[in-house]
């Protein structure tokens, strides 16, 4: 018997739209648990913002990834960062992250900022990736932009994703976007995400909410390991 | 150049590498009776922004800048929409204004205030963001714009998701805060805060008079 997730009690309907799903069709999408984003050090860390509220998700997801890589469910891993020589950064976000005071490419107490293959751009290690799993590494906020993400999903027989990462307002909701268009049934973790500021986090998962869930659903690591039947 | 005042920092552009981007300004979302007000919302939110983007509108094309259009909705037999969002309902059965958000309909065209000029691009988008599945980095990079004003409904679902595309390759975005609407208040300031919020993480906003003055002053 292959294991099935759903239906999971989320928010504004029990997840998925379609009853429930096979755990060889769903993966868990993991968002830029990237020292950058909630180290010490780091890139958010640079400019000012409180990493407690970035690293808010960690153990949640930590027990989570343990629950699905146990159902032997597709994890994916991604991964924002620019190449060494800034060819693929922008030139507007990189004076934006400048204006900021954290130039994307200068040094910082972890190497430089958000270029791959530094410290700071690492997973941290509460969820790092294991043998096996996908990384996906991009340039953007969406993880579906100029990345292989779709075509990965595709040939793995992949309808279905959990999200979970940082930042819930920025990154984690550009690619929920992302994939809602694409036609992937979405799930968002409330405590496997976490944002800068407080009040994003809320009404990012609130926007996923209205009009019958525009985006998808959001609901708990502890709801989905619940609906989980083996 | 111009410079707008804008948040979190002026806005400075090149009137001939920026297009003004209209998404979405269709009758089943905008117009009393339609499909946006039988979800039960309160359309008014929307159409607030009819008067002051028709103004921005007649400012730009006085320029002779481009505008381009967007409209979300599906091929008549609904092949283009996704399960899951053909599930909830709605899309492809008959409103007041025919089949709702079908091409083709009264219901999905654009409304008549802004109606587009015959060498106006429309995009025709099956998703809630403007670049996925269209033509639309095509259409900008044969406008040469670096650059694109933001208008249209709603602020929290498909104006964010096309910003936040647009901002993924490399565009700068310009949001009028009076040329957006949402149908919840709650939304509409939450959406405009997250895209100036972290030093402009996903652009700028500015509201439609401060724009109009600034390309007056340049001339």
């Amino acid at each position: 018997m292959t294991a099935r997730i759903g239906p999971v009690k989320a928010n504004p309907y029990l997840w998925p739209y379609d009853g429930s799903v096979p755990v060889a069709n769903t993966a868990l999408i993991c968002v830029d648990w990237q020292t950058d984003f909630c180290g010490k050090g780091g890139y958010v860390d640079s400019m000012g913002y409180d990493i407690e509220l970035t690293r808010a998700g960690l153990p949640a997801t930590a027990r989570l990834l343990d629950h699905v890589r146990g159902l032997g469910m597709l994890v994916i891993h991604t991964r924002e960062g620019h190449d060494p020589d800034l060819s693929d950064l922008p030139p507007n976000k990189r004076w934006r992250s400048a204006q900021i005071g954290a130039e994307i490419g200068s040094d910082g107490p972890c190497g430089r900022i958000l270029i791959k293959g530094e410290p700071g751009w690492e997973i941290v290690p509460e969820v790092a990736p294991v043998a096996g799993e996908v990384i996906v590494d991009k340039p953007g906020k969406g993880a579906f932009y100029a990345t292989n993400l779709d075509l990965v999903l595709r040939t793995h027989g992949i309808t279905h994703l959990i999200l979970t990462g940082i930042t819930t307002d920025v990154c984690v909701h550009t690619t929920m976007r992302e994939a809602n268009d694409r036609g992937y049934e979405c799930l968002i973790l409330s405590d496997c995400t976490g944002a800068t500021d407080p009040s994003n986090h809320t009404a990012a998962l609130h926007m996923v909410t209205m009009q019958g869930g525009v985006f998808g659903c959001v609901a708990t690591s502890d709801d989905v390991i619940a609906a989980t039947e083996v | 150049m111009p410079s707008v005042d804008a948040l979190p920092h002026p806005f400075t552009f090149d009137p001939a590498e920026t297009a003004l981007l209209v998404i979405d300004m269709q009758r089943d979302f905008l117009l009393p009776g339609g499909f946006g007000e039988s979800l039960g919302n309160d359309v008014s939110q929307l159409s607030r922004t009819i008067e002051p983007l028709s103004a921005l509108l007649a400012a730009w094309r006085s320029y002779g800048l481009p505008v381009i259009h967007t409209r979300e909705g599906h091929l008549p037999d609904l092949s283009d929409c996704p399960p899951a969002k053909l599930r909830k309902g709605g899309i492809g059965e008959q409103g007041a204004f025919g089949r709702i958000l079908v091409r083709g309909e009264y219901g999905h065209d654009i409304v008549d205030e802004l109606a587009p000029l015959e060498d106006e691009v429309v995009i025709d988008k099956p998703g809630k963001g403007a670049f996925y599945a269209t033509e639309l980095s095509e259409v900008i990079e044969k406008l040469g714009a670096k650059k694109l004003v933001v208008t249209g409904v709603t602020t929290e679902v498909c104006v964010h998701t096309t910003v936040r595309e647009a901002n993924d390759r490399g565009f700068d975005c310009l949001v009028l805060s009076d040329c957006v609407g949402s149908y919840f208040p709650e939304f509409q300031r939450v959406g405009l805060e997250m895209i100036a919020a972290q030093g402009a993480i996903f652009g700028w906003v500015a509201d439609s008079p401060t724009l109009i003055a600034a390309l007056q002053e340049q001339k």
